[in-house]
């Protein structure tokens, strides 16, 4: 971190190491969509409207939708995987 | 935001995901996923503002993403 | 030290993405040794990561960034108890970086340490010519910017930020002050060194050299504890009061306790439903999410600021004069933090 002019450079690095998107399935015929409402304003409408529209277009099963606590926090890791348990594809809303 | 780091822990289990943002937080979306090893990652960007829309008028703008939020959850 | 010629350090940092704008002390590794004489903890010892880029703060780069801000060694208990407070989860230092709103964590520091490093909590606290006020907010922002990301336009989407994003630290008016301490009322004791820390807006003034009672200057303090476009009238929220000590003197010689003031504040700041609706971000969705039962459907209903009284933080500080400043909060699930910090 010490530059070869003398002084400490302390600027962070943001080096990450990669993560690899999950494996995307062929389509969501016969699924179950989990959809993850931060409580945000219009957060609930967009979702049950995504859900309504994947149903009758994309012939999902079945859709399970749950709140966040809060919408500046991120979900709790047992609510990720309780969800992570019953879907196999998953939406958020809203950011921001 | 929350709810990029939350589609990361979907991803991480191994559940394709994707999240729906606002324009004005595109950029901090874009930050979020590239500071969690997650660069390049997908997402549904609406207009913002959102709040002022009627539940008609948010119904009909959601279903104009449908299919791009599709895409990005299946091969 | 020598310096290569073509490398002007000043220029060097300003041109960081993270730079505040101001220009930094150069931290050499002199300069870092010297800081890290201000803490017996190891300079390994990991305080925690920064969200939302998650980059670790040790107290070596704790250290390095107190150095950068302008502090001494002796400042850097503060800086390394504050940023430890932030990081706790109730903060919500996630929500803090990217948020739209101009807030910043202001930290109000209690304690004998406080007063030993010249910590200034009398006239001008808010402002400039204060070197502990000025260096320590600073260093807890440059960490937010360069270890966290909350930089605009990156991770950040604040719409103005707020001049308190330089800096945000005071102590209480120690030599003019009626009633006990934030730190002693919250249940620590005199002795104790205590950081108190809470997501506001810049301060607004209420003057009143009019009022020689409280009852009148107690109303005019509660409705700048109020306004339509507020997030402490439309979610739970932190405020501080910062009671000038003139304003606190006159509640005292009234017989008023800290406490009787703070339920006073309580009672009186909030406005009617029908007041709310005509601007600012009334929705009924939002009363509906208050922690508290409001009927947001009757245009009487009062709708207090505060809605749990362990949100408002009042202190007294400022110098001399009919003043008090009031600084409003945020809505994004931060809950205020306070404890104490070693020395």
């Amino acid at each position: 971190m010490t530059s070869d002019v003398g002084f400490i450079d302390p600027t962070a690095s943001g080096g990450k190491a990669r993560i690899a998107l999950a494996a995307r399935p062929m389509d969501l015929a016969g699924k179950t969509v989990g959809l993850l409402d931060n409580t945000k304003e219009q957060g609930t409408l967009i979702l049950e409207t995504i859900g309504n529209a994947l149903r009758e277009r994309y012939g999902v099963a079945r859709v399970v939708i749950r709140s966040k606590e809060h919408y500046s926090k991120p979900a709790t890791a047992a609510l990720i995987d309780e969800m992570a348990k019953e879907a196999q594809v998953a939406i958020a809303a809203v950011g921001g | 935001m929350c709810s990029v780091h939350d589609t990361i822990e979907f991803e991480k289990r191994g559940i394709p995901a994707t999240v729906i943002i606002t324009q004005a937080f595109r950029k901090a979306a874009i930050f979020q996923f590239g500071s969690k090893g997650m660069e390049g990652h997908p997402y549904i960007e609406l207009p913002h503002p959102i709040s002022n829309l009627k539940p008609e008028e948010m119904k009909e703008l959601t279903l104009r993403f449908v299919d791009q939020a599709v895409r990005q959850i299946t091969a | 030290m020598e310096v290569a010629a073509a490398v002007d350090e000043f220029e060097f940092f300003l041109q960081k993405q993270w730079s505040d704008g101001l220009p930094v002390v150069t931290p050499t590794e002199a300069r870092l040794q010297a800081m890290l004489k201000g803490t017996r903890r190891d300079p390994d010892e990991l305080i925690g990561n920064v969200p939302p880029a998650m980059e670790p703060a040790t107290v070596r780069s704790v250290a390095t960034h107190a150095l950068m801000a302008g502090c001494k060694p002796e400042y850097l208990p503060v800086v390394l108890g504050g940023l430890t407070l932030m990081l706790r989860d109730e903060f919500n230092m996630n929500g803090v970086q990217g948020t739209m709103h101009g807030v910043a964590p202001l930290m109000i520091v209690n304690g004998p340490h406080a007063q030993e490093i010249g910590l200034h909590g009398g006239n001008g606290c808010f402002g400039p010519c204060f070197r502990a006020n000025a260096t320590i907010g600073r260093a807890i922002r440059l960490m937010m910017l360069n270890l966290g990301g909350g930089i605009p336009g990156v991770a950040s989407a604040t719409i103005f930020a707020t001049p308190m994003r330089y800096t945000a630290c005071i102590a209480e008016n120690t030599e003019r002050r009626p009633w006990e301490t934030l730190a002693v009322s919250k249940g620590y004791s005199g002795d104790d060194n205590v950081i108190t820390c809470a997501m506001v807006e810049s301060p607004r003034l209420c003057f009143d050299d009019v009022s020689q009672e409280p009852q009148r200057l107690l109303n005019g303090i509660a409705d700048s504890m109020v306004a339509m476009g507020s997030w402490n009238m439309h979610a739970r929220s932190d405020m501080v009061v910062a009671m000038g000590p003139q304003h606190a003197s006159i509640c005292a010689e009234a017989r008023m306790s800290r406490a009787d003031v703070h339920g006073r504040l309580c009672e009186l700041a909030g406005r009617k439903v029908r007041d709310l609706k005509n601007g600012g971000n009334w929705r009924r969705e939002r009363a509906l999410g208050f922690p508290i039962k409001v009927d947001p459907d009757d245009d009487d209903c009062f709708i207090p600021a505060i809605k749990d009284p362990k949100d408002l933080q009042l202190i007294v500080a400022g110098g001399w004069g009919p003043c008090t400043a009031i600084c409003h909060g945020w809505s994004g699930g931060s809950r205020a933090v306070h404890g104490r910090y070693e020395v």
